[in-house]
């Protein structure tokens, strides 16, 4: 039984990392309707930005603070989003230019990044350090790595922030209003512009923070965001393109299924890989509103 | 094309490419057949993504079902080449009709996941194939048999790669400028429309895909006996990017676009890798970005203004 509390808590941290980016996908789908694929260049960017920060494996001489590390992904990957989208996405939404115009755009940019990434700190994987060290922690019977335990507490505050966000405030209003409605948003007064941008940016550091809260248990690896930005999309639509909670759910649902699929189903490991494609196939053909429905304008 | 001078453009530049594989040592003859093997890929790409408007991510993977499907048919189960052969079409033709029937109803880009996530399943299977598809490893050690008692091999074979492309081609132009290349191109440019004209989208689009991937495993197959190896990786993401570029980059929609962006992305990283290193990844990155932002026709409509007329 031990085992199968400690698959929980493995699960649901892997869960949240899925989460997280399947949030940066939201964030930046809803207003826009453009697929960012590069998210998992971005989570993989925040990670390196960690180790940079905390270690002197990437420059020698700097190991600095955890919050000093948590504030440089923040305002490295918000920047990096915002310029992403003056440069790439701004003058390739409009009328007259399909929507994939964009989205083959950022196919470029997540090469881009992810080749400087091996540019700037190599091909081997880069260790990050813990913030609360290796300690196992325990909360009855549910025990796990202290970071486990962190990339649970912070991404549902988050998750908690983001909803607050979406349903209490002005700025969260306009966001959905865009979503549901770019060109009578648009009419209402609100500034497209300003709120693509801002979407964009929002999306990167989310992206950035899933990559510095991953990096512990799988180290920095320039390999790491394109199996991320798939597992994210998966969460994505499993949970339902719509609504911010069903991101939360999707990623949940996603690693529940790798996880205890891997340990318990009699099929040969390798195979179960195979377990998040089956889920983004069957759910796409069989359910593609996922499984939180999203909501009608009203 | 229909004129006795654009045949003998045709049989010209067939001999030309022909003469060209008699010329090159082992390394240029290697570097030579693959880059056929690219562009026969990139022209049935270039179809299916540039005229009839599908971003799927699955094309590697049917060249993947091609060269495994016939590598394990002729070596591991000994059927006659030919029938090996046929049989690995027809394996790839059906499996592209399955994944196209519910796919193509996807819009935009919920197409490019769906066919992502099965070209990954593809690539699990053949990966945890175990004894028949040789695992990670893949197979080897295997040689193109004698087809109906004549053996190809050395500079022929890439004579085989040249017929290859122009067979790929030749097909793609005759379906491009039929009734069925035209509702392609108006089911891209506006589904509504089209269906409205009385054009068949689901139908055009299944067929699309079908006839484009079995394209892709036909050069697949073709693959195969390049380097008498097939392994997992070579059918991976990594190039289904690199072939997206190569037709962004040429000019989507155009064939001269898809050859010539196939041969000049395929060839650049011989150039600049002695410069850049492995820099010249980020080199095609930004390259795709600049395409789409200021020069949506690409390399072709480049081609195009500079010679003073349109390329189709």
């Amino acid at each position: 039984m031990a085992d199968l509390f400690e698959l929980a808590v493995s699960a649901t941290a892997s869960g949240c990392i899925y989460a997280l980016v399947a949030l940066a996908y939201l964030l930046i789908l809803r207003p826009t309707s453009v697929i960012n694929f590069a998210v998992g260049e971005w989570a993989a960017t925040g990670a390196f930005i960690g180790v940079a920060v905390l270690t002197p494996l990437a420059w020698p001489r700097l190991e600095g603070p955890y919050w000093l590390a948590l504030l440089a992904v923040l305002v490295i990957l918000g920047a990096l989003g915002w310029l992403v989208e003056v440069l790439t996405v701004r003058p390739l939404i409009r009328p007259g230019i399909s929507i994939t115009s964009p989205i083959l755009c950022l196919l470029g940019m997540l090469v881009i990044f992810r080749e400087s990434l091996t540019i700037l700190f190599g091909a081997d994987p880069l260790p990050s350090p813990p913030p609360f060290g290796f300690k196992r922690v325990a909360f009855g019977p549910f025990a796990g790595a202290s970071q486990q335990f962190l990339i649970i507490g912070v991404t549902l505050s988050l998750f908690a922030v983001v909803w607050l966000f979406f349903e209490r405030t002005v700025w969260g209003r306009a966001f959905e209003a865009v979503a549901l409605n770019r060109r009578a948003a648009a009419l209402m007064g609100i500034n497209l512009r300003r709120v693509t941008a801002f979407a964009f940016a929002a999306g990167a550091m989310v992206a950035g923070l899933a990559g510095l809260l991953m990096s512990p248990l799988t180290s920095a690896h320039y390999m790491m965001g394109l199996p991320l930005a798939i597992q994210g999309f998966t969460a994505l639509v499993i949970g339902g393109v719509g609504r911010v909670e069903g991101a939360l759910l999707g990623g949940l649902v996603l690693a529940v299924v790798e996880q205890f699929g891997a340990r318990y189903l009699p099929i040969p490991s390798g195979l179960t890989l195979g377990f998040p494609f089956v889920l983004l196939i069957a759910f796409l053909f069989l359910r593609p509103s996922g499984l939180i429905a999203p909501r009608e304008a009203r | 094309m229909r004129g006795a001078g654009s045949v003998l453009t045709w049989l010209a530049a067939i001999v030309v490419a022909s003469t060209l594989a008699f010329m090159l040592g082992g390394y240029a003859t290697d570097v030579y057949r693959k880059m056929l093997i690219w562009v026969a890929l990139a022209l049935s790409y270039n179809f299916l993504f540039g005229i009839a408007g599908q971003i799927a991510f699955s094309h590697f993977a049917f060249a993947g079902v091609g060269a495994y499907g016939v590598v394990i048919l002729a070596h591991k189960i000994g059927l006659p080449f030919v029938m090996a052969f046929a049989l690995a079409m027809t394996l790839c033709a059906v499996l592209a009709f399955i994944v196209a029937l519910p796919s193509t109803r996807l819009e935009g880009f919920y197409l490019a996941l769906a066919t992502l996530a099965f070209s990954q399943l593809v690539l699990v299977v053949i990966s945890e194939g175990g004894e028949l598809t040789g695992g990670t490893g893949g197979i080897a050690n295997y040689r193109l048999p004698s087809v109906f008692g004549h053996a190809i091999r050395g500079p022929w074979y890439t004579v085989v790669l040249v017929l290859l492309v122009a067979l790929t081609l030749w097909v793609l132009r005759r379906l491009d400028v039929s009734t069925f290349g035209r509702a392609c191109r108006a089911v891209r440019d506006n589904p509504d429309a089209a269906a409205a004209m009385g054009v068949g989208v689901a139908r055009t689009k299944v067929l699309a895909y079908t006839l484009t991937s079995t394209l892709a495993g036909l050069a697949g197959i073709a693959y195969a006996y390049v380097d008498n190896v097939v392994n997992p990786p070579v059918f991976g993401l990594e190039n289904i990017f690199l072939l997206l570029f190569m037709i962004i980059v040429g000019g989507s929609g155009s064939h001269i676009g898809a050859i010539v962006g196939a041969v000049f992305l395929y060839l650049a990283p011989f150039v600049l890798e002695p410069i850049v290193g492995h820099g010249f990844l980020v080199v095609f990155g930004v390259l795709v970005v600049l395409t789409i932002l200021f020069q949506p026709s690409g390399l072709a409509g480049l081609l195009g203004r500079l010679s003073g007329r349109r390329t189709a």
